[in-house]
């Protein structure tokens, strides 16, 4: 790694470092404040699908299991839409989170992927996000495939595509943000 | 056992406890799941012969294929061996399902077609013919939806969704090239399954407090004051729905911009465009009138304003499996579609606006009715009881928007199926 990279790789990760933390101290309106007007959320249904040719390890993907039936989306949201989705928070009848659930995120396995020629970055990392809301304690894993654009000291989050590991949630809900 | 002892006669109360004792969910597994027709899937997703695809019937795993002849068939997705799955997989196409214990093999229409060392081990002498996997007693389709059923002796489809079918038409029979099934989005919420069924059976009264962070603050509070031209209906047989009708005189375009069902100049044009189409194949009364919610007897719900459809899989007395579907019509151009998608899952899922917030309540239903001093005491389903009116325009009994004329209709249902007492 040229030290170019080793300080981009760092810069990444702090940045995701620190939106994972505002999310978990749901501080929303600062999080909101991160996104890019450009900013598509999308979580795709996953489903389990026997491998093309069983031999070749390259039909074994993950791609191949997701939006296998149909591309019906857990969350397709453009930026209106994670306005709507925290907007609903303040209410004061979002019962989901009233209280607010418990949260931990833990952010591993930043890789930084490409950069393209405008300076957007490709970055995916793994998460792990523990949620305990009144009798129930879930945890929930995915890989998250983001695109970044520099601005400022940071980035703003312009693409962020989360692949849970499961094809049933097993979850009453998905009232938080990965 | 009276059904008294759980059901008040005229629907007014129920006892918290079927809402949680093991002892009826054991009972409801082979007098309700037994032998209801229950929502296995859709055409649409049997597109050719060999296409299958994997469900449940209550708890029990189930195929439905499309075999080499095009007939739809059901089986109970276990081999006649040993009982091991033979369909691993949720959907594709298959003209074999090969158990992976021992290897027996099956065709797509159920008969047993391999066994391996049927000759050396067996010494030819298996009747292969009386060997194949168990077909659900009957399948049948109404306008695109396949239904099961256990009991060969049931009624016929028909006659067990009775007059709901006159309504489910306005969802299903829009257009000559009818409706396609899009999904399902999978999670799981520990409530009893009849605590989400009445819900989508007849509760427009929850919609302005549990979801009054989605509607304006003007709005939410309405549902406690009836809306003109919105009306509970109860077809009979179990099932309930809400209906939203308007006057001969409106244009489609004035529903489609007002309400959470406000929808974008493109999708508001092709619904403009295919009215007339609607009111040629269903009538004027029909085409006036979009369904908000409802629920077939027992488990297939749905929130048509949204598109969409649901299973809701029991998975033992305190919990369920929700299978949330989205119903487009199939020759809508893509860009409707996938708006109608979109605004299907920011509603309705597990990540809904609407849906995050009604699993915390049914569970907490759930949670309370399973209480030893909790369980005896009764609920009440009053509201609109003793009002109840018929209309020569629309089949079955009208109540307000918000009546509970159709939770009570439901839970007799289910008196009558699991005691053999009269249901309304």
């Amino acid at each position: 790694m040229s030290e170019r990279e080793i300080f981009r790789q760092l810069a990444v990760q702090r940045w995701l470092f620190e939106e994972a933390a505002l999310l978990d101290a749901r501080r929303y309106d600062l999080w909101l404040g991160l996104l890019d007007e450009s900013i598509h959320y999308r979580i795709p249904s996953r489903s389990p699908m026997p491998q093309q040719d069983v031999k070749d390890f390259s039909t074994w993907s993950v791609e191949r299991e997701l939006d296998a039936h149909d591309g019906v989306s857990l969350i397709d949201d453009d930026l209106a839409g994670l306005h709507r989705r925290i907007g609903r928070l303040q209410t004061g009848m979002g019962w989901a989170e009233m209280p607010p659930s418990m949260s931990r995120r833990l952010v591993a396995n930043v890789l930084l992927r490409d950069v393209a020629p405008d300076g957007k970055i490709s970055v995916t990392s793994s998460i792990l996000l523990a949620k305990t809301r009144s009798e129930e304690r879930v945890f929930f894993t995915g890989e998250r495939r983001d695109r970044l654009v520099p601005a400022g000291d940071g980035f703003r989050l312009c693409e962020r595509c989360v692949i849970l590991d499961d094809a049933v949630l097993v979850a009453e809900n998905l009232s938080l943000l990965f | 056992m009276a059904h008294e002892e759980y059901v008040a006669a005229d629907g007014g109360w129920i006892r918290p406890e079927i809402l949680s004792d093991p002892a009826l969910y054991e009972m409801e597994k082979e007098r309700v799941f037994g032998r209801s027709w229950l929502l296995l899937g859709h055409v649409s997703q049997l597109p050719e012969p060999g296409s299958f695809l994997r469900t449940f019937m209550g708890e029990e795993s189930v195929i439905v294929t499309r075999d080499r002849s095009g007939a739809i068939g059901a089986f109970l997705n276990a081999c006649r061996h040993r009982g091991f799955q033979v369909c691993q997989e949720d959907r594709g196409t298959a003209h074999r399902f090969q158990c992976r214990y021992h290897g027996w093999v099956y065709g797509s229409d159920g008969t047993l077609i391999g066994v391996p060392g049927e000759e050396s081990i067996y010494y030819k002498e298996i009747d292969k013919r009386r060997w194949g996997l168990a077909p659900v007693a009957q399948v049948d389709i109404y306008k695109g939806l396949i239904f099961g059923n256990f009991d060969p002796d049931a009624p016929s489809l028909t006659e067990f969704l009775g007059d709901m079918a006159w309504y489910l038409d306005v969802m299903l029979d829009r257009r000559e090239g009818g409706t396609e099934l899009l999904g399902p989005h999978r999670w799981r919420i520990a409530a009893n399954w009849k605590v989400i069924a009445e819900n989508h059976c007849g509760d427009e009264y929850h919609i302005g407090f549990a979801h009054g962070s989605v509607f304006p603050p003007d709005l939410g509070p309405m549902r406690a004051t009836p809306i003109p031209g919105a009306r509970e209906i109860r077809p009979g047989l179990g099932h309930g729905l809400g209906v939203n009708i308007y006057p001969d005189e409106m244009k489609p375009e004035e529903w489609l911009n007002s309400g959470i069902n406000s929808a974008p100049p493109h999708v508001v044009d092709y619904y403009v465009a295919t009215h007339d189409e609607m009111v040629q194949r269903l009538g004027r009364q029909r085409a006036h009138m979009t369904l908000i919610h409802g629920a077939v007897w027992p488990n297939f719900g749905m929130v048509p304003i949204v598109n969409s459809l649901r299973i809701i899989q029991p998975r033992g007395p305190h919990e369920v499996e929700m299978w949330s579907y989205c119903l487009v019509d199939r020759d809508a151009p893509p860009g409707v579609k996938a708006w109608l998608v979109a605004q299907s899952a920011a509603s309705f899922g597990p990540a809904g606006a609407f849906e995050q917030d009604d699993a915390g309540n049914w569970a907490a239903v759930t949670k309370t009715s399973a209480g030893n001093m909790a369980r005896k005491i009764p609920l009440n389903l009053q509201m609109g009881l003793g009002h109840e009116e018929r209309s020569d325009r629309f089949p079955g009994e009208l109540g307000l928007t918000a009546s509970e004329i159709n939770q009570r209709g439901f839970y007799l249902r289910w008196a009558q199926d699991m005691f053999g007492s009269n249901a309304a």
